[in-house]
Order: structure tokens, then sequence, then C-alpha cells
């Protein structure tokens, strides 16, 4: 998965840390930026954080007994190795940060809409959300790119994933997809507030 | 084998040859380019080029070749000879879009064979994509649609790119026909700009569009709101309260509404205004509703800021707003019975039911007051909507209040005049007229100030009664329309009645149609009288019912079989009218059609013929022909008369009449004693041939005008004496030798013994020999000849004053006057004559011979005319006659003394000759 999330999103320079660079050739985009930017990123925020506590609902419901009644225990948030982010940062810093959590989210969903696909076939409404969730993340860490890109002249930057869930079973799969999804809702609040 | 279907024989036996053959599939040579495809009207050269072993087996080269199109022989011009085995041809400006080239060689004996075919195919390049344009519709994928350009007729692919910044989409390629838009298979992804743009591509070129750029959140179409619901207040009656749901994309933009409402039995739409809803909102309370009106609403939204596009309306819902008192009183009026006592009348109280916009919720009842004055008010409360009371002949006033659930409406006040009441102050210059398909009325206010206006209308026909309905208008009201349900083609009778504070005025009328048509049926002519060159024709006036309109005017269509129509127009208050001018003895078909302003309609063809005369005129005709007619015969009768002596001159031969001729003056021995001489002297000179010698009894002392006065007994006499005449001169003149008639009195029965006379001369030829001849007759002889004594008798009657047969006075006279011609003599017997014939006196005058005999007597007759015609008297005429009368009794006396023996005798010239 990993290397097919890279190459998804990340192809150039991925599996290592994205560089903060000056260099403009590295921050070639196949058009100019919008110049509006940062209003995107906060109206994408706020989708994101507007959306991940039903998508957070709807993956746990979806997943059945004990999930629900167990939230704390099996879903609670707390993630050793989520990208940091302070909201104090400078908005490059924030930027880059912001960066990092999406990327590593968005494999992570990656991975989780590929498991419940085969484990809660039916939960269409779930897979929806997440399918958008995905996609959102997909243009937030598009516009984020071009923000680096366009206004810090930032090419690459360094990002971490979550560890493949491939060979977990099926509970292990549903609880680091419930935990993710909880940390997700948490982190995504306190980024969109953060700009 | 035998088994084997026949197409999978001839299926293996095509792919044995073809495996087994190849090099008869190998072909003599190829067309450069092999698939041609050229711009449309651009210049195209294609070349064959032959194969070597080809042109050994058919011994030919480059230019036994034949370039042809769609089988049509290209112009050698275009040809051109590049080497042996190769040929070119040229096309300027290819105008084909499609077009088969071959080419072809002529083998031995001129025969074609193909080479090689290519088709060339013509069209354009594509344009660049105009008008690009993307819609996102709420939960589908992203579509654009642009304008594709023109027409290539070449198969152009449309590929629609799309690209983040930092990524690029799939491209999106066109279905096959439909070439102007294509939806992209990934999902929308808000708030990141995406580039788009179009690229057609064909076999001549490529095109791209313009490249836009966009957020797709500002090209979204929303979902509908949803679950639309509408609640009403108790508390306001004017409010209702809408509620929603959102569509889903609520949660990524933020929306603003556009509510529209109207109430249930409405079309048009009225919008609460966009200001008011420029929020996302679940909810919104409208205002200023009427009570108790049903409302029907409808929602729709689009993103806050107005980028991208208003969703679909959502379903419609509606809601009724709560009850309020009416807002109006009923309309109030009465109509008085006809039935009515000394002391009282039945008054009918009518009112109408409040509109819902007025009524302001559900009528419970309707409450009735009567008040008469200085009485105590009656108080009736009904459900209905009339109510009849009995009333003096007093003055009331009535009072009208309805009530609902929440209140009573205000009291509508309505005067009852007393009995008698004279009304009065009618409005002026009523009108009716349509306008915005409604009935108008308009009318000028009385001076005096008016409470209300009644209207009653009601739709005039022949067939059904005048069923009144009436509005009431407001005092300041001087025009309105109809409210009721008001049909075109029907004609209104409109009645305005102003109600003043002491009772209604003078009601006007007026007529008015909603809307006019043509009439439905045609007036049906006839004629009322036809004469030889005019006609009255005459109608009835068109039944109300099938005017469907103010008649305006009428047309009279009148033509012959052959001739062209000729239109008159009538005016509409007539009902006949005079067609002149006419032709005589001819068929006129005639029709008729009434017009209103809307147009006409013919009524049925009549047709009638004018007389060949017209009336009186023939009688005109017949009446002076007849009266002409009978002049002239009268007239001629007349001058017949007047000269039948000359006529019967002509026709009847005068005849000697034996009855005059005396035995005595036979004898030549005998002198003669009258004027025979004269006589003699007469003839001599051959002027007269036909003389009738009459002898007429003068011995009548009769005075003239008592025969003259019965003209009838002279004509009878006449008649007879002719008969005389004529049957004796018929018998000797006509045969000379013919035996003289003898009477067969038995008085006189002795056998008389008639002489021949043989005519010496007749009709101017003078006798040869004169002949006597002894008659053998036995006839008897003429009463005169036979009884002389009757002449005697005769003569004494005469004496005695008696009168004698006219016959005999003739005979007389004649004897009297024997040298005067008939004229003569008939000029003194007639009264007519006597006064005309003066020409014969003259003509008697003038002839030599006979003046010279003649003129005693002629002068005499003469003087006797003149007399008589001075003195309108014949008095002495009688005295004529009685000379005369001495004279023929003197011949009667010397008659009695000769035998009775008679003897033929002639008046021809030579006298008379003694046998």
């Amino acid at each position: 998965v990993v290397p097919l999330l890279l190459v998804l999103h990340w192809k150039h320079g991925a599996g290592s840390p994205l560089p903060i660079t000056s260099v403009n050739a590295t921050c070639a985009t196949r058009h100019p930026c919008h110049s509006n930017l940062m209003n995107q990123i906060r109206n994408q925020l706020a989708q994101l954080n507007g959306s991940a506590n039903a998508l957070f609902i709807s993956y746990y419901t979806a997943q059945g007994d004990p999930f629900p009644n167990n939230l704390e225990k099996l879903c609670g948030p707390n993630m050793t190795d989520f990208p940091p982010f302070h909201a104090n940062g400078t908005e490059k810093a924030k930027l880059v940060e912001l960066y990092r959590i999406v990327a590593y989210l968005g494999a992570s969903l990656g991975n989780i809409t590929r498991d419940q696909k085969i484990l809660n076939p039916n939960a269409l409404s779930l897979h929806s959300k997440l399918n958008a969730t995905a996609d959102a993340m997909r243009g937030l860490l598009s516009n984020v790119h071009c923000r680096l890109c366009n206004k810090y002249h930032v090419g690459h930057v360094d990002v971490s994933y979550s560890p493949d869930t491939s060979g977990k079973d099926v509970f292990q799969k549903k609880k680091l997809g419930c935990q993710l999804l909880g940390t997700y809702k948490q982190v995504i609040s306190t980024v969109a507030q953060a700009f | 084998m035998p088994t084997l279907p026949a197409w999978v024989v001839q299926a293996l036996v095509i792919f044995l040859t073809t495996g087994s053959t190849g090099q008869l599939l190998d072909p003599c040579g190829y067309i450069y380019p092999e698939s041609p495809v050229i711009q449309y009207g651009s210049n195209f050269t294609a070349v064959c080029v032959l194969k070597e072993k080809c042109m050994d087996n058919y011994n030919v080269n480059a230019t036994y070749i034949v370039w042809k199109t769609n089988h049509v022989a290209v112009p050698k011009e275009q040809y051109t000879i590049i080497n042996r085995t190769a040929s070119s041809v040229t096309f300027v400006s290819m105008a084909y879009l499609s077009v088969q080239l071959t080419c072809n060689i002529l083998t031995y004996g001129q025969l074609e064979q193909n080479v090689y075919g290519v088709t060339v195919v013509s069209g354009f390049p594509p344009e660049e994509p105009k008008n690009l344009s993307c819609i996102v519709n709420e939960g589908k994928k992203m579509m654009c649609q642009w304008d594709p350009g023109r027409e290539t007729y070449l198969e152009t692919n449309f590929t629609l790119k799309s690209e983040w910044a930092t990524e690029k989409f799939a491209d999106c390629k066109t279905k096959r026909g439909n070439p102007t838009s294509c939806i992209v298979d990934y999902a929308p992804i808000y708030f990141v700009n995406i580039e788009v743009w179009v690229e057609a591509e064909n076999s001549l070129g490529k095109a791209t569009s313009e490249h836009i750029n966009f957020d797709p959140v500002d090209r979204v179409k929303p979902n509908p709101p949803r679950n639309l619901s509408v609640s009403n207040s108790e508390e306001l009656s004017s409010i209702l309260k809408l509620s929603w749901i959102n569509p889903n994309i609520r949660n990524v933009i933020r929306l603003k509404y556009n509510i529209q409402y109207r109430t249930k039995d409405a079309t048009a739409w009225s919008q609460i205004p966009l200001e008011d809803t420029v929020a996302t909102r679940s909810s919104f309370t409208v205002q200023d509703l009427n009570p108790f009106t049903e409302y029907v609403f409808r929602i729709r939204c689009m993103k806050e800021d107005g980028r991208g596009f208003w969703s679909d309306w959502s379903e419609e819902a509606s809601g009724v707003t709560y009850e309020d008192r009416p807002s109006k009183a009923p309309s109030f009026w009465f109509k008085i019975n006809p039935s009515r006592t000394q002391d009282y009348r039945s008054v009918q109280l009518i009112w109408k039911t409040l509109p819902p916009f007025e009524a302001n919720g559900k009528i419970l009842d309707y409450e009735v007051t009567l008040r008469r004055w200085k009485s105590p008010s009656q108080n009736y409360t009904v459900n209905d909507t009339e109510l009849t009371v009995n009333l003096t002949n007093d003055r009331y006033v009535a009072t009208l209040a309805a009530r609902n659930r929440v209140g009573k409406s205000d009291a509508s006040v309505l005067p009852i005049p007393p009995y008698p009441f004279q009304a009065s102050q009618p409005v002026t210059n009523l009108k009716a007229f349509p306008k915005d398909n409604m009935l108008w009325v308009e009318w000028t206010a009385p001076s005096k100030s008016v409470r209300k206006y009644i209207l009653e209308w009601c739709v005039l026909s022949d067939s059904s009664p005048c069923v009144p309905d009436w509005q009431q208008e407001e005092g300041t009201v001087h025009q309105t329309y109809l409210k009721g349900n008001i049909e075109e083609s029907r004609c209104y009778l409109i009645v305005v009645t102003p109600v003043y504070p002491a009772g209604p005025g003078h009601p006007q009328s007026v007529k008015a149609y909603l809307k006019q048509a043509a009439p439905s049926k045609g007036p049906t002519v006839r004629t009322k009288k036809v004469g030889k060159t005019e006609a009255v024709l005459e109608w009835d006036q068109l039944p109300v019912d099938v005017q469907n309109g103010f008649i305006r005017n009428y047309s009279i269509f009148y033509k012959t079989i052959v001739g062209n129509e000729t239109v008159v127009n009538v005016d509409s208050s007539h009902t006949e009218y005079t067609l002149s001018s006419l032709t005589s003895d001819t068929l006129y078909m005639v029709r008729m059609a009434a017009y209103t302003d809307e147009g006409g309609k013919d009524g049925p063809e009549f047709t009638f013929t004018t007389p060949k005369f017209a009336q009186g005129e023939v009688e005109a005709i017949v009446v002076p022909v007849c009266l002409a007619f009978l002049l002239t015969t009268l007239l001629g009768v007349l001058f017949c008369f007047n000269k039948r002596h000359l006529i019967k001159k002509h026709i009847w031969p005068n005849v000697p009449d034996p009855s005059k001729s005396h035995i005595a003056q036979w004898s030549p021995h005998t002198p003669p004693r009258h004027n025979f001489n004269a006589k003699d002297q007469m003839y001599s000179d051959g002027n007269f041939t036909d003389v009738s010698v009459v002898e007429i009894e003068a011995n009548d002392k009769k005075p003239f005008p008592d025969d003259l006065k019965s003209l009838d007994l002279f004509k009878k006499d006449k008649v007879s004496a002719e008969g005389h005449s004529s049957g004796i001169g018929g018998s000797s003149c006509m045969s000379s030798s013919r035996p003289s008639i003898s009477s067969g009195d038995e008085n006189t029965a002795s056998t008389v013994q008639y002489s021949t006379v043989v005519h010496s001369g007749y009709r101017h030829q003078a006798p040869s020999v004169q002949v006597f001849s002894r008659s053998e007759s036995t006839q008897p002889l003429l009463d005169s000849e036979e009884r002389p004594e009757d002449a005697q008798l005769v003569a004494e009657s005469g004496d005695r004053g008696d009168s004698i047969p006219p016959r005999q006075q003739y005979f007389k006279q004649s004897c009297g006057q024997p040298d005067t011609s008939p004229d003569t003599c008939h000029f003194e017997r007639s009264d007519q004559l006597s006064c005309g014939s003066e020409e014969d006196l003259v003509r008697l005058k003038q002839q030599p011979g006979l003046g010279h005999t003649s003129q005693p007597c002629g002068s005499e007759q003469v003087k006797a005319l003149q007399e008589g015609s001075a003195a309108d008297t014949f008095g002495p005429r009688a005295e004529g006659h009685t000379e005369k009368l001495e004279t023929v009794g003197v011949e009667a006396a010397l008659d009695e003394g000769i035998p009775k023996s008679y003897l033929p005798q002639t008046v021809r010239q030579g006298g008379y000759v003694p046998q």
C-alpha cells in the first residue's frame, strides 16, 4: 500500500521528509495556483471538520459491537505516530505540519477504505464518507502544496505514514481504523481552528 | 460430405482458393497515398504505380492507366505520366466529401482492369470549441459542455481535459454522437481550483478550447430543499411558517434561498424578497397573508455568494392561514314581491356571500335587523342568503352582518323606501363595454350623494327568462366590471340603481356584450312584393339568441343566374328593402347577411322571378288597344254605314226593280210623262252604269224627324227593302235572262206572263239589239205591282196622315227623285249624312248630266238640307214630300187605267222599249 500511496501522492521524494527548499524547480506546477488558496484551505478544513464526526460515527457504527459501546477504549485518539500540529506556529510551519498530517491521513484513509470494502461491503454510507474525505484530503493536499510552493517556495516536505494493516486481523484493522478516525476528528478540529 | 451445409462448402472453397492462389489477390499496382484524407476544397494528387510483373503480363505501361472517380473516368488532362510505371492524377479544389478513386489499365482489346482503389475523404479540421462551461450537480459528477464549432465531416474526437495545479485527471472522452458534453469520471472536489479545456482532433488537425479555471464549488447546482412544510399561527391570521431540510451541500457551502407563494387558485407566484433569505436557514415565516386563505409555497437554493446555479424548485407545500373576522359587510339588496295586500308588502332581502378574502373564515350565519321609525327593531339570524319578510308600507332600514368563528363583520345598511315611493335621480351616461375580457360598466354619478350602487344584469334570450344577477358597489365608484360568469356572445341587460339614504333611485339600463361574434344564423329574406323592375324584400329581425352581437347592418346579395352579384348594405333598423332596377322576367337569387362588429352570417338563399309586365301594364296596353279597336271598328261601321250605297254599288250591282216597272211606260207609243228622257240622257253619256231605281211612296204625311228618330225601325225596314231589292235585283241583273220573281199571293193567283228582257248593254256596253220577249213565267208579281191598289191605299193613307211602311216611303222618295244618285237620296234620308255630306252635294252638283236633269230635285234637297241644317227642322221637307206625293198620285191614277200586265223593262241605255 505504501508504494501505491507514494505513487499516488508523492511522486517526488516519496518516503522521505520533504525538505524545505527555495528551489523553484521543485515547485513546478501544471498551471499557476489560484490566488485564493488560503480561503480554499480554510474551507477544506472546515468541510473536513464538519464531516469528521459523521465519518467517525458511521465507522464505528458500521463496525458493530463492541465498537459503539467502547469508543474510548477501542477508538480513543491515542495514536503515537500521528504527525504533530502546532496551532501557534507560523503559517508556513502550520502549512508544513498540515501537509504531513494530510499526507498521513490520506494514506491511512486509503488503508481503511480498502479494509472496509472487504470487512463491511454493505456499509455504503461509510464507504461514501470515506471516499469523500479522502477526496477532500487530496484537494487539501494540493492546495497546501500550491501554497507552500507559490508563497514559501517549499518544493518538498518529509512525511510519515501509518503502519500497513494488511497483515493484521480483522479486529485490529477495525480498531486501527477507528483509532485513526477518532484521532482525525480531534486533530482536524484543531487544525481547522488554527487556520 | 453431402451432409455439410452449403455455406461451409463455399467458405472452404474461398479459403482454399485464397491460400493457394495468393498471387491472384496481389494487385497489379498501388495508389499512393493509400488512405487520403484531405481538406475539403483543397488540391489532391494521387499516384498509381504499376508492378513490373503485371506490366509484362498485360504488356502495358503507365500510359495505359485510366483514373476513375466513383466509376467515372477522370479527364486525361488531369493525368501526368511520371515514368513508365507511374501515373498521377491531380484534382483541383476537391469538392467531394468521399470519393472512390481507382486506378485501371487498358489491357488488350481495350478491356479495363482495375489495379487499385482508395477512398479519398475530405472534410475540415476542427474548430476551436467555444463556450466551455461546467456544472456540478450535487451528488453527481461534474459535467462540462461546449460548442464544437462547424461540422468537420470527419471523425473528430473531443476530449475534455482537467487538472489541478499539482496533478492531472483522466481525460473525459465524448461519447459517439454527443460531442458537445462530457461527464468526468471523478467526484468533484470542492475548494480546489481545477483547470478544464477541450481538445478537438481529427485527421486534418487539432484544436484546443480556451482553458477555464474554477473551483467546482462555484459550479454547484444544489439539490432542492426537501420536506417543505407549512404551518399557521392562531395568534396571527396573516402569517405562515415554512420549514424545510437543506440539501447535503449545506455541509460544504452556505446557501441562500428563493421562496415563492401563491393562493391556491391563482397561477401567478409571488416572491419573498431575496434579501430576506440570503443566509442559510431551514425555516422562514411569511407575513402579510390574507386570513383563512390557502397558500402554496415552493423554495429553491443556491450558493450564498451567487456563484453556481439555482437548484430546482422543491415540491410544493400548502397551508391555510388562521381565520379573522369578516373584513367587509356583505352586499345587501331587496326585492319587493308583486303580491301585496293593502297594508303589507312582501319584501325579499337578499345578500351575497362574502368572498373568501373578505369572509376571512367560515361564515356561520348572518344577522339581519329591520328597524321602522320609532319602532323596536326585528332581529333575524339566517343561515341562507335571503330573507322574506312582510313589511308595512312604512319606510324601513335593514342591516346585515356576517359572522364567523372569530367575529362579526361591519353592518351593511339598506333603506327600504315606503310605499308608494317615487324614485328619482338616476345615474347618467351609463355605458357598458368589454375590456380585458371583462364587461365593464361606467356611469356618471348623480349630483346627490349616493350610498351605494346596485348593478343587476341578466342574459337576454328568446328561449329563457331574464334571471338577474347583481352586485353592489360603493357609492364612490362610478366604474366597475360585472363580477359574475359573463359569457361571450350573449346579450346582457345591465341595470344600475343608485341607492340613496332615503331609498333607491331610478334605475337605468344598458345592453352590452362581453365579446361579440358573427351571428350564428343569417336572416331569412323573402319578397313582400315583386314588380317588373323592383322587388320589395322583407325579413324578420334575428332572434337575440343568434345575434351574438349588435347587428350593425345587413347586406343583401342578389344576382341573376348569369349576372354578377350585387351587394346592398342596409341599416340594421330596417326590416324591408326595395331592390330597384331589376330586369323583368328574370330569376333572381337573393340572400341576406347580418353583420355584427365581429363578422356576418349569410342567411338562406331565396329566389324570385320578376314578372314580364308590371302591374296594370297589361291593362294599360290591352284596354287602349281594345278601345282603339272598338273605335276603329265603330268608325269603320259608321263609315261603311255612311258609304253603304257606294259599297252596295260595288258589291251589289244595281238591278232594275221590276216593282217599279210601269207597263204603261213600256209602250213606245206612250209619250214619256216623266223625266225619263232625262234618264235616257243620263244613261246615254254612260256615267251611270248601275242605277237602282227605287220608288218611294211619298204620301206619308208624317214629318221626317219622326222617321229619323226611329232609326231602328228605319234600319229594319231598310233591310226589308233591301231584301226585296236584292231578291229582285239579283234575279234581274245577275242573270239577264232570268225570269222575274212572281208573287204567290192568293188574291192575285192569276198567272202573269213575264216578258224576257234581253239586256242590250250592261256596264257601258251599248246594246246592239233591244229584244223583248214574252215571259212564260208564272211567278207572281211583287206586292206593289200585284196590288196597285195598295199604292192607292198608301196615297190615301198618306192623305189621312196614317203611317206607312218605310219601305213604301223609301220607294216613294226614290220615285220622286229618279235622276238623283243613291247618295243624294240617302243624303236626304239620314241624319248623319245630312250634317256632314256637303261634299256629296258638291259632287252631286258637279255632275253635268245629273245637274241638268235633277236640278229641281237636287236644288230642293240641298235647299231642304240647308234649311234643315239651318233651322234644324224637317218641316219644309215634309212640304216637298207632299208635292211629290201629288205627282205620284197622278201616276197612280194613270196606272189604274192601264191593264195589269207586266212587261219586262230595262233601265239601261236606250230606255224602255215596249215589247
